[in-house]
């Protein structure tokens, strides 16, 4: 039947050619193949333009957000630094405050000292105060005593002078303390003591004795009144608490 | 006459069909090819019209002509000279070539012929 065709279709050429359909077939298959797998292929090619454009795309939108969260930190920056200065206020507060904590923990400290409240210890002086010798071609037995002007005398002048503690016999002394004659004796806070009388005192020890030492102060006074006075510096007193 | 058509439509077909992915690179590979068919079915065409066709000449060539420019390609990739260009002038070349001796072919039957009907 080919055989035919090709005689009615292309005469004279066709006997000088002796095409195998078959093969031929194979080479347009082949051909075919070719052309529309090429342009498919180029088509496909194209894709990557179009996904380029996305990807231009989504980097545009990778970049704004970027912006934005740089802005965002740079706001956030600036937030940092404003809390950090602030935090930096309120250091300087509480540092200031604690400046104050201190000076009235030291003040509290010192008025406690004033209170009896606390051991005091401390250089100091000791002054102790008797009775003389009882002089029998005397008068009047007062004389020879030591009354509680005396000591009263002898504690406001270490008061005075700076004491920071002040112990009679013992007995520490406070804001509240009284010293009163009870006949024989004195009374101190509502216990009695006898002569001698020990008057402890803290403080610095050189200016507390000049101040009894003065001319015609406490010391002269009190020898003009027959009392036996014994002044004496100490490195170290310790004056018990009262409560 | 109508096998390779038939052909032609079903390698359209497998074109279409097949789901063949080859990276970019090797798009030149696929163009040459291309080409070097187009140019050695120019080429039979041209042999079957000036009666020197041959068969074996034909298809040899064909798969030949596809595989050496490719081959060619790819030479010319591995030791950095652009051999495939010289594979798309030469197809190019005798593709023109080819197409102008057919329409001359063309043009001297028709002539030829509309003398003869005119004699």
């Amino acid at each position: 039947m080919n055989q035919v065709m090709k005689h009615t279709r292309q005469g004279k050429v066709a006997k000088e050619v002796k095409a195998n359909r078959v093969i031929l077939s194979l080479v347009a298959l082949v051909i075919g193949f070719l052309i529309v797998f090429s342009y498919r292929h180029t088509i496909s090619e194209e894709e990557p333009a179009t996904r380029n454009d996305r990807e231009w795309a989504r980097n545009i939108e990778l970049h704004e957000r970027l912006v934005e969260i740089e802005e965002r930190n740079n706001e956030l920056q600036r937030e940092l630094i404003e809390k950090q200065r602030q935090i930096i206020a309120l250091e300087f507060e509480i540092a200031s405050e604690e400046e104050i904590f201190e000076e009235q923990a030291r003040e509290l400290e010192t008025l406690r000292k004033y209170l009896g409240k606390v051991p005091v210890r401390g250089e100091g002086i000791i002054v102790s105060l008797d009775d003389s010798e009882y002089d029998p071609g005397a008068d009047d037995i007062n004389q020879f005593l030591v009354h509680e002007h005396h000591v009263l005398g002898v504690v406001n002048e270490l008061f005075t002078a700076g004491a920071e503690a002040v112990a009679i016999n013992g007995k520490r002394l406070t804001a509240r303390s009284y010293i009163v004659c009870n006949g024989p004796v004195i009374n101190v806070d509502g216990e009695n003591f006898p002569a001698p009388f020990v008057i402890a005192a803290i403080g610095k020890a050189e200016v507390l004795e000049k101040a009894l030492l003065i001319q015609g102060g406490i010391r002269d006074q009190l020898v003009d009144d027959n009392i036996v006075v014994i002044i004496e510096k100490k490195n170290e007193i310790i004056i018990d608490p009262v409560f | 006459m109508w096998l390779p058509i038939l052909g032609l439509i079903i390698g359209m077909a497998i074109g279409l069909l097949a789901d063949i992915h080859i990276p970019a690179e090797y798009s030149n590979y696929l163009s040459l090819a291309v080409l070097a068919a187009l140019d050695s079915l120019v080429g039979g065409i041209r042999a079957y019209l000036q009666n020197i066709y041959d068969e074996t000449v034909f298809v040899s060539g064909f798969f030949f002509n596809i595989l050496l420019a490719i081959g060619l390609a790819f030479i010319g990739v591995y030791i950095g000279v652009d051999l495939y260009l010289a594979a798309v002038f030469a197809f190019g070349f005798r593709l023109f070539q080819n197409m102008a001796i057919i329409r001359r072919i063309l043009i001297a039957k028709w002539s030829f012929r509309k003398k003869n009907k005119n004699s």
